[in-house]
């Protein structure tokens, strides 16, 4: 028996059809789209061919004239699907071609409710196909009557469903445009979706739900009062998380679960999330999975654990995770590794499977994220995922050698694990840690990773860190104090922070390092930001300085007189009750030091202030400025008699013995101690 | 809720070299066993539809009195699809295919991968060499360039080309029509199945041997003693040493 073969390679036969396109002749064009149709479906190379040789421009032609059939039409946009079905540069050719606005306007002359219209389905196939391939640019927002049209179209039959669905989840992708599609219908559309009985439609409505809720407090809480069928959202979703499911919608339905309880729809302790999202996710992580599966579920899973202590715990002892994960960061993938074909992973990250030499690295980044999340809160879990074998040199080669996303995992765990102070005198002393961080630092240009990273800076300055001395000699405070002029407030907290733990009780050098390179100019600048934490802790950055009498002296000497103004700036300035203590903590030891004291004691303002501030109805203030003055008279140092007769002068004294009858103790006990000072 | 012990070892099954039941023991218990004949019925016509029998479903229809679970019209694109394969017209089954469901060819690139060999094979048989060559560069090169696991399966076809008689050669197995087409078939209906929204593609019979097999198999690894069912199509039971 023959077999007819098509040799395409006939270059005669394939410029005549092409040529025919173009013909007014309809009989002949319709067979000329037909034979372009049968060309392209499958084959790569001919939908390339076909677009470099500018057809689509017709193609959109056709589409677009009113007086053509509609059967060319359908003929027509069924080509265009399955160029759009192409490589990605395909799509984009198409996009640029201007093919999703004629798509749009041809969709809008159909008639809705005309759901048999097979050229209707067809359009909507073509604008699922492009927009799949993520080519398509976001919208700032969507054209209101656009959208009620598209998700009219959704509710029949099955095929348009799975189109709709696909459409509006890759669309979906800013606040605005979540909130629309709420507002329109969205939420309906998708629980309806859920309940289908077929499983082409319940997975894209699954991807469409999360990337409605992601983020999203109202959209999420509206979604999760959403029902069907007598049953809610939430529940509809457990239902789709079961194990006879296939394996991608599983974990779409654990993904959207997981966005509900992050905006904050569904609590920690609610049965769905806590006994059922957590187990299913951990499931996917066992060894016996596929890579892509174990890497979804790994950072869906640090995603879902990252904030709740009891979700770390629960999944800590949750099916030997930690043990798991260990294994993410040991794998090696076969060479002949793809993803199955039929799978649908989420729209966010499909893209991100294509190279399967990529995929070790994904699964270390992943594992790191877990642990990041597992380590957050608890010191046991801490404990156990430090003795993870591997971790520690994962970690530190991470941080040097890996792409951002994976350098940010890294740093993320080092993070969470440099929350504990026995880990910090141990383990992150026998790993150098701190030389590839303080290199991210100083060349990265990614602010989330300069900002965590910074972050964990800190904590491995704080006084019991080892690493201190080895992280002063690289020029830490230099750039520390370099990093306090950026614009990002986090940045700038996280260095006045590290700047202040590095203060505290170290040496002279560093204490005249850091004036010296941070500047009296910019300490007022940090003393005046907007944001009331940076101004608390450049406060105790101060009182960290001036701490240790001989410290205390020198530092006075050199620059004294911008201290006490910005002492003085703060003390006259509108501020809360806590920065005012601060202040008055800092007069406090500056009133320690030997020399130091004059600069008090020759202000006649700021001893008026104390005086103030012993009577003002807060006891905290009134201790703070109660101490100092104790300090100021204290009788065995020099000096002690002509200061204590000026302040008697004053009035002190008096106050003093006023301030016998509090009921506070602890201001009783200063007050007491004080008098006792006075000959 | 089972609560998760963190423990270093699984906890595994200790069933090894258990003996399950008497041979007439497991027997009788299973002649207790009640199958409803409403259910068998509905697997036969399951089966018919799955597979596109279209007479056989109408008459069995008729006489079970069971309503076919579709309209049987609907077999007939199916039916026309799978006899085109059967008979070696695979390019005219593509081209019903793609007139039916455009989009099933870009989505299965694999099926369309064994469509294709299919019609390479039927010309490496039939001694068209050159035509073979060209059909070879035209269509699969390019998929065996993009799908690395393709390439394998690809080489070996081609690889036919090498020999003057290539049914003695190594690869002759390729050109066995039988095995291969009914594969292809099969192939192709479930993904029109697919294309048409139906939820299972194959017939509800082949899982349930599907299901006995496995579970045999797993208890034959756990060196379990049991009744053993070795031939599937007379039911024959043996004793499992």
């Amino acid at each position: 028996m023959g077999v007819a073969v098509l040799a395409r390679r006939d270059v005669e036969h394939s410029r005549v059809y092409i040529d025919q396109l173009y013909s007014n002749d309809s009989q002949k064009c319709f067979q000329a789209v037909s034979e372009l149709k049968f060309a392209v479906i499958g084959s790569v190379r001919e939908k390339g061919s076909i677009i470099e040789q500018g057809v689509v421009v017709r193609l959109l032609q056709i589409l677009r004239a009113p007086e053509l059939d509609i059967l060319l039409k359908t003929e027509v946009a069924t080509v265009l699907n399955s160029l759009a079905k192409g490589l990605p540069e395909h799509a984009a050719a198409l996009v640029q071609a201007g093919l999703l606005p004629v798509l749009w306007e041809q969709l809008e002359s159909c008639p809705s409710g005309g759901s048999g219209s097979a050229y209707t389905q067809m359009l909507l196939c073509c604008l699922r196909s492009i927009y799949r391939q993520g080519c398509a640019p976001p919208p700032p927002a969507w054209d209101q009557k656009l959208l009620s049209s598209l998700i009219q179209h959704g509710y029949h039959p099955p095929s348009n469903q799975e189109c709709v669905a696909n459409i509006l989840a890759h669309a979906c992708k800013t606040n605005e445009q979540q909130q629309q599609l709420v507002d329109a219908g969205g939420a309906d559309l998708v629980a309806c979706l859920l309940c289908s009985p077929v499983s082409r439609v319940q997975l894209p409505a699954l991807h469409c739900l999360t990337a409605m809720c992601f983020n999203n407090e109202r959209v999420s809480s509206i979604i999760a009062t959403k029902s069907y069928g007598g049953k809610a959202v939430p529940d509809l979703l457990v239902g789709l998380m079961a194990r006879d499911r296939p394996r991608d919608m599983q974990l779409a339905a654990a993904t959207a679960l997981t966005f509900l309880h992050r905006a904050g729809a569904l609590s920690a302790d609610d049965p769905r999330i806590i006994y059922k999202t957590l187990q299913c996710l951990v499931r996917m992580c066992r060894r016996d999975r596929e890579v892509w599966e174990r890497v979804e579920a790994a950072n869906t899973l640090a995603y879902l654990t990252e904030v709740s202590t009891d979700l770390q715990r629960t999944a800590a002892m949750t099916d030997h995770l930690i043990h798991t994960m260990n294994d993410y960061l040991k794998d090696t993938t076969p060479p002949n590794a793809s993803v199955p074909q039929g799978i649908s992973v989420s729209p966010v990250s499909c893209r991100q499977y294509d190279n399967p030499s990529t995929w070790p690295e994904l699964m270390v980044g992943a594992a790191l994220k877990v642990y990041a999340s597992l380590g957050a809160n608890d010191e046991d879990i801490r404990q156990r995922v430090i003795k993870t074998d591997v971790l520690m040199n994962t970690i530190v080669t991470s941080l040097s050698a890996a792409s951002p996303p994976v350098q940010l995992a890294a740093v993320r765990c080092l993070h969470s694990l440099s929350r504990s102070v026995h880990t910090l005198r141990t383990t992150l002393q026998d790993h150098v840690v701190w030389r590839p961080l303080m290199t991210v630092l100083k060349t990265s240009n990614n602010e989330e990773l300069v900002t965590v990273s910074s972050s964990t800076l800190c904590n491995l300055l704080l006084e019991f860190s080892p690493s201190k001395e080895q992280i002063l000699d690289q020029g830490a405070v230099e750039f520390l104090c370099g990093l306090t002029r950026r614009p990002h407030p986090g940045l700038r907290l996280n260095a006045v922070w590290a700047l202040m733990n590095m203060a505290f009780q170290a040496e002279h050098r560093v204490k005249v390092s850091i004036l010296h390179h941070l500047g009296t100019d910019q300490i007022f600048r940090l003393l005046s930001d907007t944001d009331v934490h940076i101004l608390m802790k450049t406060l105790g950055l101060l009182r960290n300085l001036l701490s240790t009498k001989g410290h205390i002296d020198q530092i006075m000497q050199c620059h004294g007189k911008e201290i006490m103004q910005a002492i003085i700036l703060i003390l006259e300035g509108e501020h809360s009750a806590e920065v005012k203590e601060q202040a008055l903590c800092i007069l406090a030891n500056i009133a320690d030091g030997d020399i130091a004291k004059s600069a008090i004691m020759s202000n006649e303002d700021v001893l008026k202030k104390l005086m103030n501030y012993m009577v003002i109805p807060n006891v905290k203030l009134q201790i703070a400025a109660t101490f100092c003055i104790s300090n100021l008279i204290w009788n065995v140092e020099e000096g002690a008699a002509e200061r204590q007769n000026k302040l008697r002068e004053m009035g002190v004294y008096k106050l003093l013995q006023n301030l016998m009858t509090t009921t506070d103790t602890g201001l009783f006990d200063k007050v007491k101690t004080a008098l006792q000072q006075f000959h | 809720m089972r609560t998760n012990v963190d423990s270093d070892t699984d906890q595994s099954g200790t069933n090894e070299g258990v003996k399950a039941m008497e041979t007439s023991e497991w027997l009788e218990e299973t002649n207790k066993m009640h199958i409803h004949r409403a259910d068998m019925n509905k697997l036969i016509m399951n089966y018919l539809v799955m597979e596109g029998f279209k007479e056989a479903a109408e008459k069995f229809s008729i006489e079970a009195n069971i309503k076919p679970p579709m309209d049987l019209d609907q077999l007939d694109e199916r039916i026309r699809i799978r006899t085109a394969i059967q008979n070696g017209q695979f390019q005219e089954a593509m081209r019903m295919v793609t007139a039916l469901h455009p989009e099933i060819l870009d989505d299965n690139s694999q099926l369309y991968f064994h469509l294709q060999q299919q019609v390479l094979i039927e010309l490496i048989r039939e001694g068209r060499v050159e035509e073979a060559v060209v059909y070879a560069q035209d269509h699969l090169a390019e998929r065996g360039q993009r799908d690395p696991s393709i390439l394998n399966e690809l080489e070996r076809t081609l690889a036919l080309l090498a020999f003057d008689q290539p049914d003695t050669s190594p690869f002759g197995d390729l050109l066995h029509p039988s095995h291969r087409q009914k594969q292809v078939a099969s192939e192709l209906n479930a993904a029109i199945l697919r294309a048409q929204n139906q939820e299972e593609t194959t017939p509800l019979l082949a899982e349930l041997l599907k299901l006995l097999l496995w579970a045999q198999d797993e208890l034959n690894k756990k060196k379990v003693q049991y009744p053993y069912m070795t031939d599937l199509i007379k039911g024959q039971i043996e004793e499992r040493k």
